[in-house]
């Protein structure tokens, strides 16, 4: 998402991704990031939560008007009610890619597990 | 703000083999390169917006996005992308992702893409206008960047004829 909101900045539109794995910004360099500590795949806020979500669309808004430079990330302060396993936001099954993967992900968190990367 | 607000946590919600495993694949330093800039030179309430996702939706009317060549070839994602006019609801799509949970947003469009809550906004004065046009592709596009041209320039050709000056991005 970054790629295409670069993309699109210059192209003359001003740009601002809510992102939740602010980390991408360190590969990619994107415009405006408004980080958000909320599940994949509900980033605006809980289903029928109408309030929350307007909420923090406006604070995504914000950041839109006020990011003063190229790369800038404004964490916002949300929080999602549920810890991380209730929120069920993985696929039912596992993506074709982890599986493709799955022996490399597992030695990378024992590699940093072990210390081998920090 | 940053220095008032407690940081985010990028990886709070992944499980941590995968966690480690997409750390390693980022540059533990801050991007070097350019960034581009298209500063906002008006006030909200005179922009028009448009939004996009990559959370693989699509109207009932139109093709879903392509999941059984990916479920083939593990490493590819659909290129495409499809127009969502505002006034669209869940009512009115198909999601397709094999690397969420697509029940949210089937159930509540609000929670990737807020066309309904633009719409409201833009009642209230508080932004100028939402577009005719909002956009979905499709975010998992592992090591190519083939996207950019099949699905993002269009998008940015129809959001010039449509005087959009601002865009949401919204990655799932």
């Amino acid at each position: 998402m970054g790629l295409a909101g670069r993309y699109l900045e210059e192209r003359g539109f001003s740009t601002v991704v809510l992102t939740p794995t602010h980390d991408f910004n360190r590969a990619v360099g994107i415009p405006r990031s408004a980080a958000i500590e909320y599940p994949y795949g509900r980033l605006l806020g809980q289903v029928g939560d109408r309030e929350g979500q307007k909420n923090v669309l406006l604070a995504v808004l914000e950041v839109l008007r006020t990011a003063e430079r190229p790369g800038e990330v404004r964490h916002l302060p949300f929080r999602w009610p549920e810890e991380p396993k209730e929120t069920k936001w993985q696929p039912p099954e596992m993506s074709p890619l982890i599986k493709l993967f799955l022996e490399e992900i597992k030695k990378a968190r024992r590699q940093e597990a072990g210390g081998e990367r920090s | 703000m940053e220095n008032q607000t407690k940081p985010v946590d990028g990886f709070r919600f992944l499980p941590p083999s995968l966690a480690a495993w997409i750390r390693a694949l980022l540059p533990s330093h801050e991007y070097q390169g350019e960034i581009p800039w298209t500063p906002v030179e008006k006030p909200l309430s005179k922009l028009t917006f448009s939004l996009v996702t990559s959370a693989g939706v699509s109207l009932r009317s139109d093709p879903p996005f392509d999941m059984e060549r990916e479920k083939r070839e593990p490493t590819w994602g659909d290129r495409s992308y499809r127009v969502l006019p505002r006034g669209t609801t869940a009512r009115d799509i198909t999601v397709r992702h094999l690397h969420i949970n697509t029940t949210y947003i089937e159930q509540d469009l609000n929670v990737i893409l807020p066309l309904d809550l633009m719409e409201e906004l833009e009642r209230e004065g508080i932004i100028g206008r939402l577009a005719p046009s909002s956009y979905s592709f499709y975010g998992f596009q592992w090591e190519s960047t083939e996207f950019l041209e099949q699905a993002i320039a269009p998008m940015s050709r129809r959001m010039k004829e449509e005087g959009v000056d601002a865009v949401l991005l919204t990655p799932a």
